[in-house]
């Protein structure tokens, strides 16, 4: 799975540890997903999109091979 | 999402006061070698030798228990994760070490320890050695 999770940071201007008290993780869990090295559950999925005013599908997508 | 069955943070603290509680008993059996032969004749359950092995057995059982079974200062869902995987990975070495031990001794009382060890102190360093690799690969807040 990939995401878009650091250009969306970019464009809304917040940090990875900003965008993790707003979703209650810790910024190492932000930073693993963004680097492909986590899968996030479902809630959390939809916690982030809902941060970034975006739809699922907008910041998460499916890769080949998932 | 919920992670239950832990004890809260601090405990790991509890947890390390514990363990070290217990290491200068263990020395202090060392020390005591002729008196220790001793005991042994004596047969009933409660015997000193008895009392002492499960007193510092629980110690560091329950020492290592609260070390292994806190949560992290963050309890996410990454954590859970890891915390899964480590435990699985401290199954697997103990399950291994202990049919390795089944076959290759008939010591069970060294064997019984060494289940009773095994799988705490690997899942510890298991776990912890993942989220210190996961901490020095966070780049400076960015």
């Amino acid at each position: 799975m990939k995401n878009n999770i650091r250009v969306e940071r970019a464009i809304k201007n917040i940090t990875q540890g900003e965008l993790a008290d707003l979703v209650s993780v810790s910024r190492q869990t932000i930073n693993s997903i963004e680097s492909n090295k986590y899968v996030p559950s479902t809630v959390l999925a939809l916690k982030i999109a809902r941060v970034f005013g975006k739809s699922l599908e907008e910041v998460f997508m499916l890769e080949e091979g998932d | 999402m919920k992670t239950r069955f832990l004890f809260p943070y601090w405990f790991r603290y509890l947890g390390i006061a514990l363990f070290l509680v217990h290491v200068p008993f263990v020395f202090f059996k060392d020390t005591n070698g002729p008196e220790h032969a001793q005991h042994i004749a004596d047969n009933s359950l409660f015997n000193s030798h008895h009392l002492f092995f499960m007193a510092t057995t629980l110690l560091m059982a329950v020492g290592l228990f609260f070390i292994a079974f806190a949560k992290e200062k963050i309890e996410d869902e990454q954590i859970s994760q890891l915390r899964l995987d480590s435990l699985q990975w401290a199954i697997y070495l103990n399950y291994l070490l202990l049919i390795i031990g089944l076959i290759f001794t008939t010591d069970t009382e060294h064997i019984l320890f060494l289940n009773l060890m095994v799988p705490l102190f690997f899942f510890i360093v298991r776990f912890r050695w993942v989220i210190f690799r996961l901490n020095r690969s966070l780049p400076r807040e960015g």
